[in-house]
């Protein structure tokens, strides 16, 4: 990507940081989400000779599946902070509310994990097609380069909940500030009754879900 | 597929899955099963595989939920459906017992709190922090069982694990078994081994093929089980079809044709029913269309599984026969039938002198039902008693 970009192949659009800074932080704010739900989706499936024999909540198990991501995330913030000392770049104090930053995000993978799980345990399918699925919504929702003004996309991504989620964190440790609070703000919402939806789901059909893992 | 999505969303939707319904290939696992364990009672769930004892645990325990009716426990469930279960093979002994202990429902406190009792029990001693995966089989489960012993359950669910590791930590298994008994923790037991549900029930319950066949003391419903095993089993099905005329023919079996074996009870009516320790009169009806010198009849009695039970020979019986001609018959009786439940066959041999004759494969069959005079054994010894004084 960043060999794509240097040689005019691509173009991610203009950016006052690094490229390399931009699309990492970029990665690692859509990491847990994309781990997330991929581990998720299959943490009932996975655990099935454990389900059927010992009577616990499931939801343990998709929440469980979710530490995968977050320790994944960790190590990447780790890395990054190379990067910025290697781009003499300095992140805004805004890096120091990342944890609190991507609760909504954690929390829209989590309710996404709920009903993807249980749907994995009926359609065993759904684990195989998420990847795709997952990486098709990665170039979707500009993790890798700057927001087009206009054309599909511009239009797509006013109504991306993903986008907000992941580029308001990535503009506040980045420049300190961004200009697509208000879309935060609503996202986290959705985010918010989105994960209380899938649970109220989940918690009402996990062991009707348990005959067929 | 589409079953589980439509089930899936009508329970998202607080409708009722309909599950009372069935739908194009679905079977009922359990229908009409019904029962009633009281506190510190032991039930045994007996049955062939896949009558569906597994499952009515898996229901007691909340794991499926039944599709019509109820089922209503009372207390905290331990169950042992698999030891093992839930044990993470990369972590160490010491750490799966907190793992284990969670999963079962217990806090940290009280894994604390036993965690001496359990490592004693489970005997792994150094092997204490080695990751489970390098443990014995036998390890494994003694730990898995270990856990599973240490969660004080008011009801135990017990399926088919008692018989895990060496002997001597059967036996322990068995003495814990008797303890919760003794502190009143009501079990469910679910096994194959006639003896452990024997020792450690008080009620039976055996299914058949989803239903409930019979409920009642150990000794009837274990009884009534190895009937119907031996009645399902392919080779009862081999008996019935046993063709009639299955016969060896020896060189002059022409000589002589076996018209009618006819089995006869008590008061000699034809039945093909007996219970342990009746009566048992069988009838060989002959023509023989040359004079046979010297004759001797063989019965063989075979278990439905095909094993020999007991031979009867004519001849060393020191019962001589010197001729036989035209029709008649030889008759065979026991005042006392050995076996016990199941299903018989009988095959007639005839020798002239020291010649075989013919052999007739499946003379006739029977079932044996358990009596009274049934106890524990292999077969039931007809005797008497006596004082001196």
């Amino acid at each position: 990507m960043f060999v794509l970009n240097g040689a005019g192949v691509l173009n991610v659009g203009a950016m006052s940081v690094p490229y390399p800074l931009y699309a990492i932080l970029g990665t690692a704010l859509w990491g847990p989400f994309a781990t997330g739900v991929v581990a998720s989706s299959n943490s009932l499936v996975a655990a099935g000779p454990m389900i059927t024999k010992i009577n616990f909540s499931k939801k343990s198990l998709v929440i469980a599946s979710m530490g995968q991501a977050l320790l994944a995330f960790i190590i990447q913030l780790c890395l990054l902070l190379v990067l910025f000392l290697y781009y003499r770049v300095t992140p805004s104090p805004a890096i120091l509310m990342l944890p609190l930053l991507i609760v909504p995000l954690m929390l829209l993978t989590l309710g996404l994990g709920f009903v993807l799980s249980i749907l994995n345990g009926v359609v065993r399918d759904v684990a195989n097609v998420l990847p795709l699925l997952v990486t098709f919504l990665l170039f979707l929702t500009q993790v890798l380069y700057a927001k087009p003004m206009t054309g599909v996309l511009a239009t797509l991504s006013r109504y991306n909940v993903l986008y907000y989620l992941v580029s308001v964190p990535r503009d506040l440790v980045l420049f300190g500030t961004s200009s697509f609070f208000k879309g935060f703000f609503l996202s986290s919402v959705v985010a918010f009754f989105v994960f209380l939806l899938f649970l109220a789901v989940f918690h009402l059909t996990e062991t009707r879900v348990a005959e067929r893992v | 597929m589409r079953y589980g999505v439509t089930d899936i969303c009508r329970n998202t939707c607080g409708l009722s899955s309909r599950s009372h319904l069935l739908r194009k290939d679905e079977f009922w696992a359990l229908k009409d099963v019904s029962f009633e364990v009281t506190q510190g009672e032991a039930l045994g769930l007996i049955g062939a595989n896949g009558s569906g004892k597994s499952t009515v645990l898996k229901l007691l325990n909340g794991i499926f939920w039944p599709d019509i009716g109820k089922v209503a426990v009372r207390g905290k469930v331990g169950a042992l459906i698999e030891v093992g279960a839930g044990f993470h093979p990369m972590l160490t002994g010491r750490e799966n017992v907190y793992l284990n202990g969670a999963i079962l429902g217990m806090t940290k406190a009280e894994v604390n709190e036993k965690f001496d009792d359990i490592v004693e029990f489970a005997e792994i001693g150094d092997f204490l922090d080695t990751p489970v995966k390098y443990y014995s089989s036998g390890m494994f489960v003694k730990l898995g069982f270990a856990v599973a012993a240490h969660c004080d359950p008011d009801v135990l669910l017990v399926d088919e694990v008692l018989a895990v590791g060496d002997i001597a930590f059967r036996r322990k298994c068995f003495k814990r078994l008797k303890e919760f008994r003794d502190e009143n923790v009501t079990c469910i037991i679910v096994s194959h081994d006639i003896n452990t549900i024997r020792k450690n029930t008080d009620r039976v319950v055996l299914l058949n093929e989803g239903g409930m066949a019979c409920v009642g003391s150990p000794e009837d419903a274990i009884s009534e089980y190895l009937y119907s095993v031996s009645a399902r089993s392919a080779t009862m099905r081999d008996i019935e079809t046993y063709p009639y005329d299955s016969q060896y023919f020896g060189p002059h079996s022409a000589d002589l044709e076996v018209d009618r074996v006819a089995l006869l009870g008590e008061n000699l009516c034809e039945q093909d029913a007996f219970v342990t320790g009746d009566a048992l009169t069988l009838k060989i009806e002959y023509t023989a269309k040359k004079k046979i010198e010297d004759p001797s009849f063989n019965l063989t009695f075979f278990t439905g599984d095909n094993e020999i039970c007991t031979e009867c020979f004519s001849k060393h019986d020191g019962y001589r026969i010197d001729k036989l001609e035209g029709r008649g018959s030889v008759i065979f009786k026991t005042d006392s039938l050995p076996f016990y439940p199941g299903v018989y066959r009988v095959r007639l041999g005839i020798d002239e002198g020291f010649v075989p004759l013919g052999a007739i494969e499946n003379a006739a069959s029977f079932k044996v039902r358990g009596g009274q005079k049934a106890g524990k054994g292999m077969l039931f010894m007809r005797h008497s008693w006596d004082i001196e004084l």
